[in-house]
């Protein structure tokens, strides 16, 4: 393996030296030398205007990521057809039950997704579902 | 193009994540972090498939395995984080202590 | 391709996957009673067990045949793998079967679980290919990382969960990038074959040399992560602590066997032409393993706590039939079934004792089990004397043979090293013995309710204990079948 590859790149990584070492000493420099009185106005985001009541970021009810999840499992599955188009010539039959296979198990694992309630908005469908199995003793279900 | 190239982007982006893992409290950024090494893990394979001149392709078809695997990764641990957050309303890696860590 | 015999390479897996469809869908449809589920799972389990029966009987001491465009080996190993991977699962869902029914119709996903960890485990000693490894590794982490959590109310359970999730996947990607290093080096993630890794590494000339190292390095850190090899095992404690009581056990005897079963055959069959590189390097593993392992447990107060460092320090044993290479083989097996056994009926013993759901397992719940339920307590003891090395249980014959195969490498430091912490890990194994005998429960202290055994349990605890007594006074038969379980 030839090492002398890399030393066309001697100018960038030198300039990348650089650059991290200024950054570095400017910004040490300027905590050593800068005053420094905390205030707590100081240290809030804005320093004048009205105190913010609470986050910007609203959260979502966890059910979208419940569905989330859902969708980037089944989506990124589907890579694997992407694999058996491009040679499907080659593949014929063979290819194609194997396909049939993993997309059976695919909508195999919707069906139970589905009809475990994964995918109801209203909970109550779920936890009706759920209360089915109670005669078996889980009476600590914690649904949603 | 050489090797190397590859090779050192590759070690930057598995360093990046390995420092995520070791410094981020949300576990969602930490797996993020581990989505990012798994990133170095595909650039290093798709560059090596293509470079070595695979005609079997392992590199490309490897990378397609762990991109696949990394999604089913991902929705377990979400869940698994989800849970933990309905449960204490937090997922910080610092504060679950309830064990000795 | 030869059709049938393709299809056959795999029919283990291919069996488990359909009962857990099966399982599933008839869950899904008709919402039957528990027995249903046994019955879908036993059938899996058996299939898979007669599979690989039927494998090893073709296949042992013979070389390997890889499958499927080099993706599937076929030999002794493999088939040994399953036969004790698929009974392990089994004797864990009965352990773990009060659990499981107690979880409504969630106990169908559970058993689902279960066999597919199963499934993943018998991949990763089958796989030819680091594809293989992987997918089949992964089936089987994601698998245990949900079933560490199954208790999902509890939030110890859920914190045992999460840490295994995340450090689990970070060692996943560790060993990924191990694997894509070794690739860049070797042009190949086939073990076998023309062009394949074992072929290209015996050859004279190497390029990237460095390359190949640090691949094979993060290699090794990876797959030390899942068997909790110091300084690797951060995880184990937390997890068994936290995971409910019933789970445990097939957790930690699922772990060790598939990630030992992976290891073993990536170092002496893949990697044997670069033994120099990795044998010094297992024992420096091996010899923080038992150290780390014992002296941690020493310092702990909660039995699942101790057993998991204990669990550590087993790595550490295993480890060092490793450094004799492809010698050890057959005694890292050995000393890996009986454990896997062992450590499957202490927890079950735990189970019993601190309940299927708990996760902690404090030594005041085990005061006067002697008295409180001496059956319990004598099959404890049992395994922590087997786990401890006592002659005449199957862990005494394990530690000699595993001794002996490091010193016939040359690793006379490293047994020594092992011997003496086998010695100090007689401190905390005893201390339990003497909590469950001598102690007797503080007044007022809250126990849990007297220990439940469910017949699952029981018959669990009666196999480990046959099997610890039988190849701890008759280990030689089992020794000599195994030396044909090796990765050729």
């Amino acid at each position: 393996m030839p090492q002398t590859d890399l030393s066309a790149y001697l100018p960038i990584a030198l300039m990348f030296v650089l650059v991290v070492g200024f950054s570095v000493v400017s910004l040490f420099l300027a905590r050593l030398v800068a005053p420094r009185h905390p205030t707590p106005e100081k240290v809030e985001p804005y320093e004048c205007g009205i105190v913010p009541l609470q986050e910007p970021v609203q959260r979502f009810p966890v059910k979208f990521y419940l569905v989330a999840m859902l969708y980037v499992i089944f989506d990124i599955e589907i890579v694997f057809l992407f694999a058996w188009a491009a040679s499907f010539d080659d593949l014929g039959w063979y290819g194609l039950a194997a396909v049939g296979l993993f997309t059976f198990l695919l909508i195999e694992t919707l069906v139970y997704v589905w009809r475990r309630g994964a995918l109801d908005w209203n909970l109550p469908r779920r936890r009706r579902y759920q209360r089915a199995g109670a005669a078996a003793g889980d009476a600590e279900r914690t649904a949603a | 193009m050489t090797v190397n190239q590859f090779l050192i982007l590759g070690a930057l982006l598995f360093s990046l994540g390995v420092y995520g893992v070791l410094v981020r409290r949300n576990a969602v950024a930490v797996l993020l972090s581990i989505e990012l090494m798994l990133a170095a893990v595909n650039i290093n394979l798709v560059a090596f498939g293509s470079l070595l001149g695979d005609t079997l392709h392992t590199g490309h078809i490897f990378a397609l395995f762990v991109i696949t695997v990394a999604a089913a990764e991902v929705g377990i641990g979400l869940a698994i984080v989800i849970l933990i957050f309905r449960n204490r309303s937090s997922a910080n890696v610092d504060e679950l202590d309830l064990m000795k860590w | 391709m030869n059709g049938s015999l393709t299809f056959l390479s795999v029919a283990p897996e291919i069996a488990l996957a359909a009962a857990v469809v099966l399982l599933l869908l008839v869950e899904v449809t008709f919402k039957p009673r528990a027995w249903a589920w046994a019955v879908v799972a036993g059938a899996g389990l058996a299939a898979g067990t007669a599979l690989s029966a039927w494998q090893w009987v073709a296949h042992r001491g013979a070389d390997t045949g890889t499958f499927w465009n080099g993706m599937i080996a076929v030999d002794g190993f493999a088939a040994l793998a399953g036969l004790l991977v698929f009974p392990l699962a089994g004797l864990g869902l009965m352990s773990a079967w009060r659990l499981a029914a107690s979880q409504g119709r969630r106990g169908a996903e559970f058993i689902a679980l279960v066999l597919l960890a199963a499934a993943g485990a018998h991949l990763m000693a089958a796989a030819a290919d680091f594809i293989m490894l992987f997918i089949g590794l992964e089936v089987f982490s994601l698998s245990l990382y949900v079933l560490a959590g199954f208790t999902r109310e509890r939030v110890d359970a859920d914190e045992a969960s999460l840490k295994y999730f995340l450090l689990g996947a970070f060692a996943s990607a560790v060993f990924l990038y191990g694997v894509a290093l070794v690739f860049a080096a070797t042009g190949s993630t086939t073990f076998y074959g023309d062009g394949g890794i074992a072929d290209y590494l015996a050859g004279t000339v190497i390029f990237r040399p460095g390359v190949l190292l640090a691949g094979l390095a993060l290699l090794l850190v990876g797959l030390a992560f899942k068997v909790s090899a110091a300084p690797f095992h951060v995880w184990a404690p937390d997890v068994y602590q936290g995971a409910p009581g019933g789970v445990t056990g097939f957790l930690a005897a699922a772990a060790k066997v598939a990630g030992f079963a992976a290891l073993a055959r990536v170092l002496t069959a893949v990697l044997g032409a670069r033994a120099d590189d990795w044998v010094p390097a297992v024992a420096v593993l091996a010899a923080a393993s038992v150290v780390v392992g014992t002296l941690l447990a020493i310092v702990q107060d909660d039995v699942k706590r101790l057993l998991a460092y204990s669990s550590v320090a087993h790595a550490g044993f295993i480890l060092t039939a490793l450094v004799a290479g492809r010698g050890g083989v057959g005694d890292m097996w050995f000393y890996l079934a009986t454990y896997a056994v062992q450590v499957l009926g202490a927890f079950t013993v735990a189970a019993a004792v601190s309940g299927d759901r708990a996760g902690r397992s404090p030594l005041a719940h085990w005061a006067g089990l002697g008295r409180r339920a001496p059956w319990l307590a004598a099959a404890m003891t049992l395994m922590l004397l087997a786990m401890a090395g006592i002659p005449l249980t199957a862990g005494f014959a394990g530690k000699v043979a595993v001794f002996r195969a490091a010193i016939d490498a040359g690793y006379l430091w490293l047994v020594i090293v092992a011997v003496l912490a086998t010695v100090a890990g007689l401190f905390f194994y005893l201390r339990v013995i003497v909590a469950m005998y001598l102690a007797s429960p503080e007044e007022g202290a809250s126990l849990p309710a007297s220990p439940a055994v469910g017949w699952g349990a029981r018959f669990v605890l009666a196999v480990a204990a046959a099997a610890t007594l039988v190849f701890g006074i008759a280990p030689w038969p089992l020794l000599e079948v195994l030396r044909d379980a090796l990765p050729l």
